[in-house]
């Protein structure tokens, strides 16, 4: 079964980007378009990997992260965020909040790619 | 947040110092693999740190730093002058990007764009891409694996928790093993037993042989994510690949049976002892040095809060004065256990006592990079040739002594760069070598720590001293001064016998700032000169320790503790060997010694026992006997200062709080012994008169 | 200020020196002592007696009557060593002070406290914050912190008037 990757950012080029590139890869790829609408996401079914951004309306990526390590079926699944280098602060707090990884803005697709076979077999 | 950033700060300074005195040392010897790793590395940590924590131009900047070294380290380039000096420059660079205020002034965007400019040109002059964004870790498939394949020792224990966020650590251990060739070892002799075990943590750690043409640092990338949460140690092991090696194998086979860790330094042992070949065995010598300064490296140091320090000298303290009446008490108690007992904490607490100061104290060789640095640069700048020797880099000094020692040390070699050493050619006309030197000398010498900066240059001119003097008013013409008196005239404000004002080092107005610094850490400094010849600042400074090992005596019904440092023998000496003496000499195994009756010296009487204690204590380079009624014994005594009210006492440094509740007073036996000398001149001369 | 400092400033230690008493606030004075072993200092001025031990710290110790201008301390059964707490140089320092006696606490009101006398007193007025008067004495109420500040021997007043007033004391006498 193909696996599943959910992403989530409000921006939709980003979100067509990653769909597109992952899609290519064999992913399955769903789409969030912030914190509060990817969790209609997180019900039951397998999800192999979040990816998120942090700067999101509703809810945002750390919100995102502490409510999906609350959740029973999903508290060990793999996280990375999307950051930009000058987030450091940013970056410490998702890490803290429980994320597993992160992505730095702007990427190419072969690091996307890499990021993910970092988390995801 | 801003405590993250401070300790990059921290970090960063150390680094760039790190790569500083890394450079200086490439610029005597090019081509030292080593050194290039270490001025790479410091530049890879720098850059990662910077993304970090908030300081992208520092990141951005080490980045192109990197590439070049990364170039020269895959020896696509060489090192030139022209590239180190620029990479010194880059280095200054950093310092100041390391303030934020600084770094964001246009002066420095513009150095900041002209020094990448620079940079990137030596970089196309090789013709060799940069990379841009290096942000993620590259996988192996993007490398020309054309570099040969080493092997590295990989310590990987994960936190216990670290399945919350989402980590699965047998992927990481895939990763490593997708970079070439890899065994690993699991260890399992942390899981618990099943009814203690928590299925959601991880016990497990792995310790990994990866033989791989990539370098340590895509190593380290693989555990990108991780570092916080884990425990992860890469050791270099060799040059070749050694799971191509049958013995070797065979030895991991041996490691994962015994479910034992793999002892680093036995593991090494047998590296070497694996091929007897002899080009073999050649390479592994140099691997060897390279594991055990890997090794050097690792045993790093951790930084630790002045505060704490501080707090934990204290404790030491308070543990060495209630210990000195445990011992008393002990004695006085008379039970031969409490005494046993009483002796190992004497003896426990005399070695916490020492590890206490040899945390505190620094060697001053941190100090010397920047100096080095300013004699090159500045001799460069005036076109001067000079060497700049460095002597006793491991004499150890008071942390907050090596603060306050580093501007005055400066001032005076750069007045020994401006004004002391001349020009080649002049040089040569008289006969020198073209080259001048510069001696910097540290030494201990009885209670104090003395440094010396001697140089072979012009040497102060006294006459011109004296003329200089005579015409500010400052001394009259008809009185004679001694050559010691007239070099000591550069010591007052405002006194400068130089023409010009250089840049350099400015209108002189050093010496007497010097002085009063140093004397504000209770050191001294003085000048000797022989014009011609050369001049030569000794700097005298008292090893400020709070607990010193000391001689206890006894004059009258006080005590006295007499620094042991500065002891050299003690002697028992008749009465009247020691009063209505000539010159106040004693002999003493056929020496003649002088000495100082303590009570006169303190306005006691006389003493009426017949039998007295002569300590003989070293000053300067000679050796003066003390007289004192008894001496007691050996005793760690913990100084505590006697205040404001005492400011102006300078023989005695401080008090000590005895076993019984008495207090014994320190003595300073520099300072006394001057005192009295000087007191004994006045009273000879009136007495003369 | 809170109110329990403000009924501080209104309580006064007096203790004599020779025959006279003086007083002190005794927000300054942090303990009472009874005399201890001294260890005398050598080569320091006349007035700086030693040090001592204060529970594990080494406390300086004034001999007051000396900085009064008054012979040394002779140690009786009543001497006692006051531990001050001193403002010197924005410190705060603790210093021991040698006293023939400690009589009592007073509880002054500002009202009951006299300005220093300008002419005919011994001291000099800068050290002396007033003066009170109980039990038919006269106390001089001491400002601790200049006291033990300077290092000035002379609490005395110059010692020229103080000469002119001697000489016109004899000067009386020999009329007489």
């Amino acid at each position: 079964m193909a696996k599943t990757i959910l992403i989530v950012d409000d921006s939709e080029s980003i979100r067509e980007v990653v769909s597109f590139t992952l899609e290519n890869e064999g992913y399955e790829v769903l789409p969030g378009i912030d914190g509060k609408d990817a969790l209609k996401y997180l019900d039951g079914r397998s999800i192999d990997l979040i990816i998120t951004d942090l700067h999101m309306p509703v809810m945002d990526g750390i919100g995102l992260i502490k409510e999906v390590r609350q959740m029973d079926n999903y508290q060990r699944i793999p996280i990375l965020f999307l950051t930009t280098e000058s987030q450091a602060a940013k970056k410490m707090e998702a890490k803290e909040a429980g994320a597993t990884g992160w992505i730095i803005k702007p990427f190419v697709p072969a690091k996307l790619i890499a990021a993910i076979n970092k988390v995801v077999r | 947040m801003e405590n993250f950033k401070a300790k990059f700060v921290e970090e960063a300074t150390e680094h760039i110092n790190d790569l500083e005195s890394a450079l200086l040392l490439l610029e005597k010897n090019s081509t030292d693999k080593a050194l290039i790793e270490r001025v790479f590395r410091a530049m890879h940590s720098l850059k990662g740190g910077g993304a970090m924590f908030g300081f992208e131009k520092i990141s951005e900047f080490t980045h192109h730093l990197e590439t070049v070294y990364d170039l020269v380290r895959n020896e696509e380039m060489e090192i030139s002058e022209n590239m180190l000096n620029l990479t010194l420059a880059a280095v200054d660079h950093l310092k100041l990007l390391l303030n934020e205020d600084i770094s964001e002034s246009e002066e420095t965007e513009q150095q900041h764009y002209k020094l990448i400019e620079d940079i990137t040109k030596l970089i196309s002059e090789k013709e060799s891409k940069s990379d841009n964004n290096e942000n993620l870790p590259e996988s192996a498939i993007e490398k020309t694996g054309n570099q040969p394949i080493k092997t590295y020792f990989i310590h990987f224990e994960p936190s216990e928790e670290i399945f919350n966020n989402g980590t699965n650590p047998l992927y990481l251990l895939d990763e490593l093993n997708s970079l070439g060739e890899s065994v690993a070892i699991p260890h399992l002799n942390k899981i618990p037993e099943l009814n203690k075990l928590n299925p959601q943590k991880c016990y497990t750690y792995w310790e990994v042989f990866l033989a791989t043409s990539e370098d340590i640092n895509t190593i380290t990338d693989v555990f990108i994510f991780v570092e916080e949460e884990c425990t992860l140690e890469i050791q270099h092991l060799s040059d070749h690949n050694l799971l191509k090696n049958d013995a070797f194998v065979a030895k991991t086979r041996e490691i994962r049976k015994s479910g034992k860790d793999i002892g680093i330094t036995e593991l090494q042992n047998f590296i070497k002892t694996i091929s007897t070949n002899t080009r073999q065995l050649q390479k592994k010598q140099t691997n060897s040095k390279t594991t055990s300064k890997a090794k050097e490296n690792a045993i790093s140091s951790i930084r630790v809060s002045s505060d704490k320090l501080d707090h934990l000298m204290n404790l030491v303290s308070e543990l060495v004065t209630t210990q000195a009446r445990l011992s008393l008490f002990a004695e006085e108690e008379g039970n031969p256990e409490l005494v046993m007992i009483a002796e190992n904490v004497q003896k426990l607490s005399r070695q916490l006592r020492d590890n206490a100061f040899s945390i505190v104290l620094i060697p001053i060789e941190n100090m010397l990079t920047r100096f080095q640095r300013l004699v090159r640069d500045l001799s460069s700048e005036l076109k001067k040739e000079v060497t700049f020797i460095t002597e006793g880099a491991e004499t150890e000094l008071d942390k907050t002594i090596i603060e306050n020692l580093a501007d005055p040390l400066m001032h005076i070699l750069r007045n020994s760069l401006d004004h002391g050493i001349e020009k080649a050619s002049e040089r040569e006309k008289h006969g020198k070598p073209r080259q001048g030197k510069i001696v910097l000398k540290a030494f201990y010498s009885g209670a104090s720590v003395h440094i010396k900066i001697s140089d072979d240059g012009a040497g102060i001119d006294t006459d011109r001293l004296r003329e200089k003097a005579i015409h500010k008013g400052l001394i009259s013409a008809d009185i004679q001064l001694s050559k010691k008196e007239l070099l000591d005239l550069i010591f007052i404000p405002g006194f400068s016998t130089t023409e010009k004002i250089t840049d350099v080092s400015g209108r002189g107005v050093g010496m007497d700032v010097v002085r009063r610094k140093i004397s504000d850490i209770r050191g001294e400094v003085e000048v000797d000169s022989t014009i011609g010849a050369g001049t030569t600042i000794t700097i005298k400074l008292p090893l400020t320790l709070s607990i010193i090992d000391g001689l206890l005596v006894r004059i009258t019904d006080t005590h006295y503790v007499i620094p042991l440092s500065a002891v050299d023998k003690i002697f028992a000496v008749e009465h009247n060997k020691l009063v209505n003496t000539f010159n106040n000499l004693v002999i003493l195994e056929e020496e003649q010694v002088p000495f100082y009756y303590l009570r006169e010296e303190f306005g006691l009487p006389e003493n009426t026992a017949e039998t007295e204690q002569v300590v003989v204590v070293r000053y300067e380079e000679k050796r003066i006997g003390l007289t004192v009624d008894e001496v007691v014994g050996e005793y760690q005594a913990v100084l505590k200062p006697l205040g404001k009210y005492y400011k102006e006492q300078e023989i005695i440094s401080g008090a000590t709080i005895l076993g019984d509740g008495t207090i014994a007073l320190v003595l300073d036996t520099n300072k006394a012994i001057k005192q009295f000398s000087k007191q004994n001149i006045i009273t000879e001369e009136i007495t003369n008169d | 200020m809170t109110k329990n400092e403000e009924n501080k400033i209104n309580s006064y230690l007096s203790f004599k020196l020779g025959e006279e008493t003086f007083a002190a606030n005794v927000g300054k004075v942090l303990n009472i002592l009874e005399m201890v072993k001294i260890t005398k200092v050598p080569k320091a001025p006349a007035y700086m007696k030693g040090v001592i031990n204060l529970r594990g710290t080494v406390l300086p110790l004034v001999d007051t009557r000396v900085k009064f201008g008054m012979s040394e301390t002779e140690y009786t059964a009543n001497t006692c060593i006051l531990v001050l707490d001193i403002d010197m140089d924005n410190d705060t320092v603790q210093v021991g002070a040698l006293v023939d006696s400690v009589q009592e606490v007073l509880e002054l009101n500002d009202k009951e406290i006299l300005p220093p006398p300008s002419i005919g007193s011994k001291y000099k007025s800068e050290f002396i914050e007033g003066m009170a008067r109980s039990n038919d004495q006269f106390i001089m109420i001491l400002n601790m912190d200049m006291i033990f500040s300077t290092d000035e021997l002379a609490m005395l007043r110059d010692t020229t008037s103080e000469q002119e007033e001697q000489l016109a004391e004899e000067s009386e006498e020999a009329e007489k």
